[in-house]
């Protein structure tokens, strides 16, 4: 046992040290980011970078639920929908309403949802848990169209106030960036901490096995449940945070799709790495944005290619597909594998050479 | 050993109580339909059951899949707009019969979903599963994409396959296109469960869904297996998508929510088990229509998906599954 907490605390250890230099690193995005000439990017890093912070809270938590809880969740979406709708309706209706308020009433609203629907649900094992989360994503989803007076029905709400905390208001993208950036960063430092203790080695027993958990005097179902509804709760912060980003929220940001594209974020940067979320979310999220800008950077693609209606999805669905056929562990573990491949290899060549130098070549 | 053998009995009564009472509850649903809304409810019914066919045929493709690579196929509603569209293009715009228009396109789609086996399910051999759907939903945002570009965006119509006055019975009126639906419907099942039963390939297909180890040491190929696997689905859901599209168009997107509803179908009926599929399928389509007449036609979708939850809960490997995780 007390081997165990000795390795978790070195892995922590580690893991913070990753996330000290992400953050360096993600913090000064914005410096330099308005320095390079748009003409270059044909894309605008900050406003990208502020809807992946959104969509990383969602997908840090998702990344919790599938990689280490082993339990699917194909209605993620719906939490994301809940937080969003819960503080631009608090918000909207009543003026006065403090903003900081909303987000933090959004991520305990879809927490308590997700717990209400997680005890019955969660009971469900691999493909039949997919399909009971997909029909609560789409419950939800024609929820927020056909509850007219509430959501605003396919209209949406519109005029969300933006976020201000005790007088400090984050109007512009450069000052949210900062913000939802610093709650990205405190949920991974949270789920580190979890990862990196009796809770994780407890996940990580359960996702092996149930039976085996259980035997071992794991409460599966308690573990599960607070996974879920942990990740309800990231979700629906990630929702309310995207509301106030964007000024206007309507049901067709909530859909299907939206799952299918956290789930995806979740696998292609890497199920079970902590950091392979948020590198899922930010390669999904700039994947469709360079393939875009692509004809631009090459000089003689011909024009009848780059007007080529959705070329773009043809390419990002062909990637998709060939980025899972060579890295089927995720990009973060393709990373991984990487840097521990060259340490082995130049590993080598140092031993090589010392050995040289003792037989005196 | 004897034991084992006799809670599998036990598990099959089950199972076979199960039907009895989920065709006994539809029958009653039926029944009731009929009596309080007379010509109405017989209109509900033939149309719950159409559409019902349709999720059967595309449920039936998932669950083929499901059963020999463990794989939820998301592309599987792309076949069958794929069907749809490519039956538009030879028969209204190239104008061939439809009889030689449906054999050409089923012939397309079913070599994309062969071909898509064997350059990319084939080669991920090892993968895990997440992977393999996650290559799938990138098969169906592909396919999705190429049909917009070809086809645009704007739903087409396509000529019923005989006539397209509706026929009147007992004052209710039904599109003849519904009879196609239900004979073609009733042909695939019986092929699809003589394949599984009586040829030699479909029982190896068999013996690989239940336990690949044991059935590659017996000489089944687990390759070919899954080969077979997405082409019957491809076929299945191609023709599907061709035989609905009279009666309810055809457009880029709408293999979204076929795949959705045959995915719902083929989960509610237990999903890798061929009649479960069908049993799902017909039960979703008659719940689909008679909760648009009871309840504001927004909620539809939503009353069926509750109830597919509800049953779930009560029977977590759906109606007709065999029950998941007995071994540890």
């Amino acid at each position: 046992m007390e081997k165990l907490e000795k390795i978790d605390a070195t892995e922590k250890g580690r893991n913070y040290r990753i996330l000290l230099i992400l953050s360096v690193f993600i913090f000064t995005v914005p410096f330099w980011a308005g320095l390079i000439p748009g003409s270059i990017l044909h894309m605008d890093i900050v406003n990208l970078m502020v809807l992946a912070g959104t969509y990383a809270c969602a997908v840090i938590g998702l990344n919790l639920l599938v990689g280490y809880a082993g339990q699917i969740s194909l209605g993620h979406a719906a939490f994301f929908g809940i937080g969003a709708y819960t503080t631009a309706i608090l918000c909207t209706r009543m003026a006065w309403f403090p903003t900081w308020l909303g987000v933090i009433l959004g991520g305990l609203v879809a927490g308590i949802i997700g717990w209400l629907v997680g005890v019955p649900v969660l009971r469900l094992k691999g493909h039949y848990l997919a399909m009971a989360t997909l029909g609560l994503g789409e419950i939800a989803f024609i929820l927020f169209t056909q509850l007219k007076g509430l959501t605003g029905g396919t209209l949406g709400i519109l005029n969300i106030p933006s976020l201000s905390i005790f007088g400090l208001e984050f109007d512009t993208e450069f000052k949210l960036y900062f913000l939802i950036w610093a709650v990205v960063m405190l949920m991974m430092l949270l789920s580190i901490n979890i990862i990196c203790s009796r809770v994780g080695r407890a996940l990580r027993a359960l996702h092996s096995s149930d039976d085996a958990a259980e035997a071992m005097g794991i409460n599966t179902a308690r573990y599960k449940t607070m996974i879920f509804v942990l990740s309800a709760v990231f979700a629906g912060i990630g929702g309310a945070l995207f509301a106030h980003f964007l000024n206007y929220i309507d049901p067709a940001s909530f859909t299907f799709f939206l799952s299918i594209l956290f789930i995806t974020m979740v696998v292609i940067g890497g199920m079970g790495n902590i950091w392979g979320g948020l590198v899922g979310v930010i390669f999904l999220i700039f994947l469709p944005e360079v393939i875009q800008g692509l004809p631009h950077w090459i000089p003689l693609v011909p024009e009848s290619l780059t007007n080529f209606g959705n070329y773009e999805l043809v390419v990002y669905g062909l990637l998709l597909i060939l980025f899972m056929m060579y890295m089927p562990k995720g990009i973060a573990f393709g990373l991984s594998r990487g840097t521990s491949y060259a340490k082995t290899k130049f590993g080598h060549l140092r031993d090589r050479i010392s050995a040289r130098k003792y037989e005196g070549h | 050993m004897r034991k084992v053998v006799f809670r599998g009995m036990k598990a099959d009564e089950k199972r076979n109580r199960v039907l009895w009472c989920s065709i006994a509850v539809v029958a009653l649903v039926i029944a009731l339909a009929l009596s309080l809304k007379g010509s109405k409810g017989l209109q509900w019914v033939i149309s719950g059951l159409t559409v019902g066919s349709i999720y059967a045929l595309v449920a039936m493709g998932f669950s083929i899949i499901y059963a020999s690579t463990r794989v939820i196929n998301f592309a599987q509603g792309e076949f069958s707009m794929l069907g749809g569209m490519l039956m538009y293009t030879f028969s209204s715009q190239v104008g061939l019969p439809a009889w030689l228009s449906f054999i050409l396109a089923v012939t397309v789609v079913t070599a994309l979903g062969a071909g898509f086996e064997r350059a990319v399910i084939h080669r991920m051999e090892g993968a895990s599963v997440v992977a393999l759907i996650i290559v799938t939903i990138g098969f169906s945002i592909f396919i999705r994409a190429v049909a917009k570009w070809i086809w645009g965006t704007d739903p087409v119509k396509i000529a019923a396959f005989l006539g397209e006055e509706p026929l009147r019975f007992l004052g209710a009126s039904i599109v003849p296109q519904s009879f196609w639906v239900f004979g073609f419907t009733a042909v695939a099942v019986i092929l699809v469960f003589l394949f599984f039963n009586r040829t030699l390939p479909g029982k190896g297909m068999r013996a690989a869904a239940g336990n690949p180890d044991a059935a590659s040491l017996v000489g089944v190929s687990t390759s070919t297996s899954s080969l077979l696997a997405w082409t019957m689905a491809a076929a299945l859901g191609a023709a599907a998508g061709i035989i609905i599209a009279p009666i309810n168009f055809a457009a880029y997107s709408f293999g979204v929510m076929l795949g959705l509803k045959g995915f719902a179908a083929a989960i509610l009926g237990g999903l890798g088990s061929a009649p479960g599929a069908v049993v799902g399928g017909l039960i979703l389509g008659v719940l689909e229509i008679m909760t648009a007449g009871a309840f504001p036609s927004g909620y539809k979708d939503a009353v069926a998906f509750l109830i597919i939850i509800l049953v779930l809960l009560v029977r977590p490997q759906g109606l007709l599954g065999k029950p998941e995780g007995e071994k540890v």
